[in-house]
């Protein structure tokens, strides 16, 4: 488990992996897994203008 | 018992279709090597440990055109192509070369200009849709319905920094059903298509539209391995709309997403992937 950087909520790893994006379940803000072992999160990078498919 | 292969996936962030890809290469005995686009370097010289074959998907199509071409340049074989991916990922290219071919798309005006860009308008004629040259789910897309708002969005548009945002591609408005058409190509397949339904006039997935599998007629499944390999080939997503003149393709998309299109048919397309990045790395 770790804490939301935005709103501190607790955040629990569900079967998540490196470099997956799931919103926080309490602000609902895009974060980031940046590693399982210690689960740590960051927010996720915000979509830049030559994203797409 | 010879080395497991060695398939680098380029990523910005694991989605649900990146999470099948890593599934579908450990289910096939391939060692996956993470690159991520925001990590990784590139000298000029190949490093030691590079991977048989590179698998792009990375969501920003500037990341996508170098880190091919360093992987190119190294003699890594890449999905796509780098010539693919600069191609299909600039609309204006894309749409020169599928005119090049005779393939039909929607008419098309490019102007590199503000005021060159509402007489391009003009010639599309009323209404016309405005679109990035690069990048998109749908986004900074605008239909233009009169002169006043091709006035208003052009200024709008002219006040962004980007140069991007100084190319102006503009197209006809195509009168079509509440759906367009997504065809995916592996290789020398199409491997699954679906209709795209939306209450507006952008359908992209990205944008809230809906998917349903669509049938893979002989006409769907022809225009879409031509447009595939008028870009060069390879694992492409197809975009084609319902117009009066037949099924117009407006898009060739170089690094698809398909959790929409796996959720409609059920098609294993991770795993065609997969197989196709195989085969093509290098001994």
């Amino acid at each position: 488990m770790t804490n939301c950087p935005e709103c501190e909520a607790t955040v629990e790893n569900k079967d998540m992996v490196q470099g997956e994006v799931f919103p926080c379940p309490d602000c609902g803000t895009d974060l980031e897994v940046l590693g399982n072992s210690p689960f740590t999160i960051q927010p996720a990078p915000k979509e830049a203008e030559d994203w797409g498919e | 018992m010879s080395d497991p292969l060695r398939l680098g996936v380029f990523y910005t962030i694991i989605r649900p279709e990146e999470k099948w890809i890593l599934a579908a290469a450990e289910a096939r005995g391939i060692s996956v090597v993470r690159l991520d686009d925001s990590e990784v370097t590139f000298g000029l010289d190949a490093p030691p440990d590079l991977p048989d074959v590179v698998l792009n998907r990375s969501v920003s199509h500037t990341r996508s055109v170098y880190a091919s071409r360093c992987y190119a340049h190294y003699g890594v074989p890449t999905v796509n192509a780098p010539e693919v991916v600069e191609l299909a990922g600039d609309k204006v290219l894309c749409s020169l070369r599928l005119a090049e071919r005779g393939i039909l798309t929607p008419k098309t005006v490019v102007a590199l200009s503000p005021e060159a860009a509402m007489a391009a308008i003009e010639r599309v004629g009323y209404p016309a849709v405005l679109k990035p040259a690069v990048g998109s789910w749908g986004r900074l897309m605008a239909k233009v319905d009169n002169a006043e708002d091709a006035l208003q969005i052009l200024e709008h548009k002219s006040a962004l920094a980007s140069p991007v945002h100084s190319v102006f591609y503009v197209q006809e408005f195509v009168p079509k059903p509440d759906r367009d058409l997504r065809a995916f190509v592996v290789g020398d397949e199409v491997v699954a298509a679906m209709f795209r339904r939306s209450s507006e006039w952008r359908t992209n997935a990205a944008r809230g539209g809906s998917a349903e599998a669509a049938p893979l007629t002989s006409e769907l499944t022809e225009l879409s391995l031509r447009a595939a390999d008028a870009v060069g080939g390879g694992v492409l997503a197809v975009d084609l709309m319902e117009s009066s003149r037949g099924l117009v393709v407006h898009e060739v998309n170089p690094t698809p997403e398909f959790k929409a299109l796996t959720a409609a048919t059920g098609a294993d397309i991770a795993g065609k992937i997969v197989d196709h990045a195989a085969a093509l790395a290098r001994p």
